[in-house]
C-alpha cells in the first residue's frame, strides 16, 4: 500500500527545501534496535575461485541492521562494499552464509522475489530507470516492485495525478513531462526520479550505492539531502555507501568499514557521536601501512 | 510505362492479400527485437511449422478455425524453445534462433511426411466468407484485413497493462525491470514465444491461401520482414509504443508493394533478394554513416549478446 499521503508529501515537500539543512539522523535514534531488519551472516563470495586471479570479495562477513538503522558503509577500493550490496539485493549469489530481511530468509531467493523487501539507487543514473520508458511509466514500475504486475489497466488517471503530484515536490518539473523519455533527463534529474522510485513504495531496506557520486557537486548535495530526508522521515532501514568520510561521520547512526570483504570497524551509539574524519582516516593510515609494508 | 502500371495495378489486390498475411511475420520479428532487445530468428522456421501444423491438421479433418489455433501453439513452443536455449545456455539469441529453425525443418517435414502437401478439398478459412465469383482477394482481404485488427488493437491494449508496461522495461533494462520485481525470464518465454505464434499464425493462413504447403515455404522471408520493419518504422517513427505496434502492418503494406512495383518493372525475381539485401542494410546503416543514432540505443541493442 501507498503510505499514507499527507506524510509522503509532506516528506518530499522538505526534501528541497533550500531553507532546511540536512538533519543529522543519527540525533534521532533510539539506542535499542527492535526488531532487527537485516541480518547477514557469514557471507562469503570467492571470485575465479581455484584460478590465479582468485579474489575473495566476501570473507565470512556478517552484519546486522535494526529496523530504521541508518548505516554508512566505507571502505578502500575493492574492499567489498558494492559486492555486499549486491549479495543483499541478490544481484550476486553468495557462495555461503545467510541474509534475512524482515525474518525472511532471501539467501537464495531470486532479485525479482527480493524486490519486494529491497530498493536500490545506484551509482550510475542509467541503471535505476528505464530510458526508453516515460517518466510516468518507470513511476509505475516502482509502484509495481512490491506486487504482482497485473492484466489492469497500468497508468491509470488516479496513478497520474499521484505521480504528477509527488514529483512536483521535488520542484525540477518533472511532473509537466510525465511523458518524456527518461533518458532526455539529467544525471541528476533522473537520479532524483530514481529516489523517488525507491522510496514510493517504503522498501524494507533501502541500498544506496555512491548514488551521488556521478552528480556535479551542488546537484549531489541535492540528492543526498533529499535522501537524508526521505530516509528519516520514513524511517527507513539503509546501507549508504559513500567514500566521503565527513557522511560517514555527519549521517547515519552507524559506520561500517569494510576492509578486504570483512566488516574492520563497526561504529555506532555514543561512540560513534565522538568519532571524527580524522580518527576514521587513522583507520585508513594504518591500514595502507600495512599494506606497504606488506608489498 | 504504361503496361508497368497496368501490370502494378492488376497486381494490387494480390499484393495486398499477401502483405496482409505476412504483416504478422514482421509483427513476429518486432516484438522480440524492439520490444525485448532479443533479436530472434526463429519466425523463419515457425513461419513453416504453422503451415505445416495446419496443412496436416486440415487434411486430418479438423475444421480451418481450430487448424489455426493449433499452429499458433505450435509457434509458441517453437519461441519458447528459442528462449529457453538462450536464458539456459546462455547462447546468443541470434544463434539460438538458428539453431530452433534448423532443427524445425526437420520437424516440419516429419510433420508433413513429404516436401509439399496439397489443400485443394479442405474449407479454408477464406472460404467461409463467400462474396461470389472472382472475390477471392477480396475475401482474403476482408478476413486477415479483420484478424489484424483484433491482433493489433489487442497488443496495443495489452501493452497498456501493468504486464505489458513490465514486459518493456524487460527489453528496455533487464536490471532494472528485475529490480522492480519482474520475473525477467518469464516475460522472455512470454513475448518470444508470442513471436513464434505470430509468425506460426502467418504460416497457417498462407497455406490456405495458396492451398499446399511447402516445406521450404519460410527461406528468405526473414529480410523482407526486417526490411518491412525497417519502412514501417521509418514512416511512423517508433518512439510511442502505439507506433511501434503499428508500424509492422503499414510496412508490410508498403514493403510488397514496392517488390510488386519492382516485379511489374521487369526486375528478375532472382535479383530481389540482394535489392532487398542492399535496401535493409542502407536503412540499417544510414543512420550510422550520420552519426546520428544515439549510443545508447546502440547499447541496449548489443544486451543480449
Ligand atoms: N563480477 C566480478 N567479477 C570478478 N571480480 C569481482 C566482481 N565484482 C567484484 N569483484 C572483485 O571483488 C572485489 C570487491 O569489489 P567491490 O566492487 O565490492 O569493491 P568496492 O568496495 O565496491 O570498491 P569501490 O570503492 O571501488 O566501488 C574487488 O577486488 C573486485 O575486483
Ligand atoms: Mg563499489
Amino acid at each position: 500500500m501507498l503510505r499514507s499521503r499527507p506524510a509522503l508529501l509532506d516528506v518530499i515537500a522538505s526534501w528541497t527545501d533550500p531553507f532546511l539543512s540536512a538533519p543529522r539522523v543519527a540525533d534521532s535514534f533510539p539506542n535499542k534496535w527492535a526488531p532487527e531488519m537485516l541480518n547477514i551472516t557469514n557471507l562469503r563470495r570467492t571470485f575465479f575461485a581455484g584460478t590465479a586471479d582468485e579474489k575473495v570479495a566476501l570473507d565470512g562477513l556478517s552484519l546486522s541492521l535494526g529496523k530504521g538503522e541508518f548505516g554508512v558503509i566505507i571502505g578502500s577500493n575493492g574492499a567489498g562494499k558494492s559486492t555486499l550490496l549486491n549479495a543483499i539485493s541478490g544481484a550476486l549469489q553468495v557462495d555461503e552464509g545467510t541474509i534475512t530481511i524482515a525474518d525472511d530468509d532471501v539467501t537464495r531467493m531470486p532479485v525479482h522475489d527480493r524486490a519486494r523487501h529491497v530498493a536500490r539507487v545506484f551509482q550510475d543514473p542509467m541503471k535505476g530507470t528505464a530510458s526508453g520508458m516515460t517518466i510516468a511509466e518507470n513511476m509505475l514500475l516502482a509502484e509495481l516492485r512490491t506486487s504482482k504486475a497485473r492484466l489492469k489497466p497500468g497508468l491509470t488517471r488516479k496513478r497520474l495525478d499521484n505521480y504528477r503530484e509527488q514529483l512536483s515536490y521535488l520542484k525540477l518539473g518533472l511532473e509537466d513531462r510525465m511523458d518524456t523519455q527518461v533518458s532526455l533527463l539529467s544525471g541528476g534529474q533522473r537520479q532524483s526520479l530514481s529516489l523517488v522510485m525507491a522510496v514510493i513504495k517504503e522498501p524494507d531496506i533501502l541500498l544506496l550505492d555512491e548514488h551521488t557520486a556521478a552528480l556535479d557537486p551542488r546537484t549531489a548535495n541535492l540528492v543526498l539531502n533529499a535522501t537524508l530526508r526521505a530516509v528519516s522521515a520514513l524511517k527507513l532501514t539503509t546501507l549508504m555507501v559513500s567514500h566521503n568520510m565527513q557522511h560517514a561521520v555527519d549521517y547515519g547512526n552507524r559506520i561500517l568499514m569494510l576492509e578486504a570483504g570483512k566488516v574492520k570497524l563497526d561504529i555506532s551509539g555514543a561512540e560513534k557521536e565522538g568519532v571524527s574524519v580524522q580518527s576514521l582516516t587513522n583507520h585508513f593510515a594504518i591500514k595502507s601501512d600495512r599494506m606497504l609494508l606488506g608489498a | 510505362m504504361n503496361e508497368v502500371i497496368s501490370t502494378f495495378i492488376a497486381l494490387i489486390p494480390v499484393t495486398l492479400a499477401q502483405s496482409l498475411i505476412l504483416s504478422f511475420v514482421v509483427l513476429a520479428i518486432m516484438i522480440p527485437f524492439r520490444i525485448l532487445s532479443f533479436p530472434d530468428l526463429t519466425s523463419e522456421g515457425a513461419y513453416p511449422l504453422g503451415g505445416a501444423v495446419c496443412a496436416i491438421a486440415m487434411v486430418s479433418g479438423v475444421p480451418a478455425y481450430l487448424a489455426i489455433p493449433l499452429a499458433v501453439a505450435a509457434g509458441f513452443v517453437a519461441g519458447c524453445a528459442t528462449a529457453l536455449i538462450h536464458l539456459r545456455f546462455k547462447i546468443h539469441t541470434l544463434l539460438a534462433g538458428i539453431l530452433v529453425t534448423t532443427m524445425l525443418y526437420s520437424v516440419n517435414l516429419r510433420i508433413l511426411g513429404k516436401p509439399n502437401v496439397p489443400l485443394f478439398k479442405e474449407t479454408k478459412l477464406f472460404d467461409y466468407l463467400d462474396l461470389g465469383k472472382g472475390m477471392n482477394n477480396l475475401e482474403k482481404i476482408l478476413i486477415v484485413g479483420l484478424l489484424m485488427g483484433v491482433v493489433g488493437f489487442g497488443l496495443r491494449l495489452w501493452f497498456m497493462t501493468e504486464r505489458g508496461i513490465a514486459m518493456r522495461a524487460v527489453g528496455d533494462n533487464p536490471d532494472m525491470a528485475e529490480a522492480q520485481g519482474n520475473n525477467v525470464d518469464r516475460a522472455i518465454f512470454l513475448g518470444v514465444g508470442a513471436a513464434g505464434g505470430c509468425a506460426a499464425l502467418s504460416g497457417s493462413l498462407m497455406v490456405q491461401s495458396q492451398a499446399f504447403v511447402d516445406v521450404n515455404m519460410g527461406i528468405g522471408l526473414l529480410i523482407n520482414a526486417l526490411a518491412a520493419l525497417m519502412i514501417g518504422e521509418t514512416i511512423l517513427g517508433r518512439r510511442k509504443i502505439s507506433q511501434q505496434l503499428l508500424a509492422p502492418f503499414v510496412g508490410s503494406l508498403i514493403y510488397y508493394q514496392l517488390i510488386s512495383f519492382c516485379l511489374a518493372a521487369g526486375l528478375a525475381p532472382s535479383d530481389l533478394k540482394i535489392a532487398t539485401g542492399i535496401f535493409v542494410l542502407v536503412m540499417l546503416g544510414a543512420p550510422i554513416l550520420k552519426g546520428k543514432r544515439n549510443t545508447t540505443r546502440l547499447a541496449k541493442e548489443s544486451i543480449r549478446e
